[in-house]
């Protein structure tokens, strides 16, 4: 059975369930709902959960393990010769599937009959003409082999759907079943009902937080990989990074570091005060028009993309300060792409960002700070200065350190902006890079997923994620050690 | 040994009127909150404000150092003099102002500092003190006179926040006198506080009353008769009446304030 089919299956089944499960709990007590243990609805919602969860769950994971193990059992049929190693395979195995996904459309349009698509043999028709006819366009010959195996994977998807959808079938009937059995007006429904949803919501959680294993897993393992085929000190302390991939390169990952540093610097002395006289201007002074107007404002620039704002650093920017610092004047500048220039668009990007947090925060400052500062003769801005910002000082500081995370993360300003050489050095007018730009320099293009080149991405890519991991946590640390201060 | 003075007393120790309201009216946007209120506040004596809930005393409160300017939909008409000059005169900077009538609040609000800066805040921005050294004294004097000295000396560095709500309290009191005021104002300084912070808080009252005018919001009678030499009693924004405490709570002549303190209404 189609898996659509089979969902709105077990959907009506559910539906069914809920309506019959309240009707069956209501004739329980002859209609009076007060006698029930739990409103009728949670009996319904009880048999609709039982049908639905399991028979789901085990649909899904189903869904994940049948092509892994089909793709294993086929892999082994596919002789040695036709697949020198694990590139090759996958090739291989790709022209499998659309073999066997063309002998799926051609038994559907009726140009074969399933016992021809099941015992058709490439030594006596000529696959790749027939497929051809009803419009599966093959690249080569298919070999015997591959035809073969295409067969044989057809046959085990169709058993293992067939043998999919009646497990997912008596599940979702045996759990109706069950739950409609146990209805009855002493059941305690809600209970089930609630440790149900406990459950669901429980699953929902873990999902995030298994996929971020999985991310820091395939870094891990990927870095691991890329340490065995490159010092880890010379990674770690190299001051020159120049890769190629002819061999011989060096990959210090210093200076990128240093181009990380100094360009999430120059963005947070640009974002920090701006954000925050926009904050302190936003949240205390401005009248209540002005505010109800600049701050959605000013967080519709939180949402432009950061390649526009690459754009804006490589188009307005750059030129902009090369005129300024450029061999025409002082002579600072060789290029329009320079740290300053990511720097400073960097900033302008984080800007609400700083700014709509701390206005946030300033916010949450109880009116009895302001009220006990006024009653002793403060000014507004003595106690904007002496009470309002150290009270929210922590949860600023906590505002800040997440600005430097996204700076830290940020990729197409630094490709726009900052040029692509890996340098060390202090002028802010010389183009540099960041970890994250070389991270995609080094993975885009034909990539040999064995070279240190290309296996340096993973490595810089655990670096950063480090790095930010650590801001982080400091952010969360300090506000949560100074939350409670004035509460 | 301090006894409580008669009402003859009373009635013979007259002292100089601090602040003085004519024709006083409240806006909040379209309510009249408060309506014709006159009021004559003496010098070194507590005045109590009573009187249901809603009926306009802590907004009055508030006239008297210009707190509701930082409400905007409040608005205030009618004279309020202090020591004869018009408070809400245009020439007449309310944060001054504010630093002469100094102000309590119901819940206890020490800043997010230590105690030793809490009680330093006022005399630091009016620059009291020339040195560290007078600053310290300063500091000393005002929690010795809120009664908070002996229990807070050994720990002046640590935060405001962590002392009792009692405690705190005498804290915000302290800060407030810190800066030398010629008025308090404290609006309902012992609702959060269990009886012993309260009588403690209420003698501290009676003792800042050599040095003060002190008005008083409270919403219990029996506090407004301990500490208070003259009452004020508001119903719906109205003062209804305004005695020696002994007279209120004895013989009032209105009615209305009959009613309230023997809890037919409010």
């Amino acid at each position: 059975m189609d898996v659509f089919w089979l969902v709105l299956t077990v959907l009506g089944l559910a539906v069914l369930g809920y309506w019959l499960g309240r009707t069956r709990a209501l004739r329980s007590v002859a209609g009076d709902s007060r006698y029930l243990h739990s409103l009728p609805s949670y009996y319904g919602t009880n048999v609709a959960l039982m049908t639905l969860v399991p028979a789901f769950f085990v649909m899904i994971a189903w869904l994940l393990i049948q092509p892994l193990i089909i793709n294993d059992t086929v892999a082994d049929m596919i002789p040695e010769r036709a697949a020198q190693g694990a590139g090759e395979l996958s090739l291989v195995m790709s022209d499998v599937r659309r073999v066997a996904a063309g002998l799926d459309a051609a038994v559907e349009q009726g140009a074969l009959t399933e016992e021809e698509a099941a015992s058709i043999r490439a030594e006596f028709t000529d696959i790749r003409a027939r497929l051809g006819e009803i419009g599966v366009a093959l690249g080569q010959e298919v070999s015997a082999s591959t035809l073969r195996a295409a067969q044989v994977y057809r046959s085990m998807t169709a058993s293992g759907s067939f043998w999919m959808s009646v497990v997912v079938l008596l599940l979702a009937g045996g759990g109706f079943a069950t739950a409609l059995m146990r209805t009855d007006k002493d059941f305690r429904a809600r209970n089930v009902v609630e440790s149900g949803v406990l459950a669901i919501l429980f699953l929902a959680a873990s999902i995030a937080i298994l996929t971020t294993l999985g991310i820091v897993l395939s870094l891990i393992f990927n870095t691991v990989e890329f340490f065995r085929l490159y010092p880890i000190d010379d990674f770690f302390f190299g001051l020159t990074w120049s890769p190629s991939f002819g061999g011989g390169s060096e990959l210090g990952v210093i200076p990128l570091l240093w181009g990380t540093f100094y360009i999430s610097l120059i963005a947070l002395a640009v974002a920090v005060p701006i954000g925050l006289f926009s904050a302190v201007y936003l949240s205390e002074y401005a009248p209540k028009p002005v505010r109800a107007f600049a701050k959605p404002l000013l967080e519709v620039l939180a949402g432009i993309p950061t390649i526009v704002y690459g754009l804006f650093a490589l188009l307005t920017v750059g030129p902009f300060l090369q005129s300024v610092f450029g061999d025409d004047t002082v002579g600072w500048m060789q290029s329009a792409s320079s740290v300053m220039t990511a720097g400073l668009v960097m900033g302008i990007m984080l800007i609400p960002f700083v700014s709509s947090l701390s206005d946030d925060i300033i916010n949450a400052v109880p009116q009895a700070m302001r009220d006990g500062s006024y009653g002793l003769g403060a000014t507004q801005s003595e106690t904007v200065r002496q009470v309002i910002l150290p009270a929210a000082l922590p949860g600023i500081v906590g505002a800040i350190l997440l600005a430097a995370s996204r700076a830290i993360g940020e990729t197409m300003i630094v490709v726009f902006g900052a040029g692509a050489a890996a340098r060390l050095s202090l002028n802010p007018f010389e183009a540099m890079t960041t970890v994250t730009a070389k991270i995609v320099s080094q993975l885009t293009g034909d990539a040999d997923f064995s070279s240190p080149e290309v296996l340096v991405a993973f490595a810089l890519g655990m670096t950063l994620f480090v790095i930010t991991l650590c801001l982080n946590v400091l952010a969360l640390y300090i506000v949560r050690k100074y939350r409670e201060q004035y509460e | 040994m301090y006894d409580a003075p008669t009402a003859a007393e009373q009635a013979l120790q007259q002292h100089d009127i601090k602040i003085s309201s004519r024709n006083v009216q409240v806006y909040y946007g379209d309510t009249h909150a408060i309506k014709d209120v006159d009021v004559d506040i003496e010098d070194k004596t507590v005045t109590a404000f009573i009187g249901p809930s809603g009926c306009g005393k802590s907004t009055f409160l508030r006239c008297l150092n210009r707190m509701n300017d930082t409400i905007d939909v409040a608005r205030v008409e009618g004279e309020i003099l202090l020591d004869g000059e018009n408070i809400y005169d245009k020439k007449v900077d309310p944060v001054q102002l504010r630093a002469r009538v100094g102000m309590v609040f119901q819940k206890p609000n020490p800043f997010p500092k230590s105690i030793y800066d809490n009680v330093a805040y006022g005399p630091r921005i009016h620059g009291m003190a020339k040195n560290r050294a007078d600053l310290d004294e300063i500091v000393e004097r005002a929690l010795r006179r809120a009664a908070l000295w002996d229990e807070v000396k050994d720990r002046m560095s640590a935060p405001g926040t962590g002392l009792s709500g009692g405690q705190q309290q005498r804290l915000c009191i302290a800060r407030a006198v810190a800066t030398e005021p010629e008025v308090l104002l404290m609006d309902e300084p012992a609702s959060a506080l269990d009886p012993i912070a309260t009588s403690q808080i209420e003698e501290l009252i009676d003792e800042l009353r050599r040095n003060y005018a002190v008005v008083i919001v409270t919403h219990s009678m029996q506090q407004a008769a301990r500490v208070s030499q003259k009452t004020a009693f508001f119903h719906l924004g109205n003062l209804v009446e305004y005695d020696d405490t002994s007279k209120i709570f004895t013989n009032p002549e209105d009615p209305r304030t009959e009613s309230y303190i023997t809890g037919r209404i409010g």
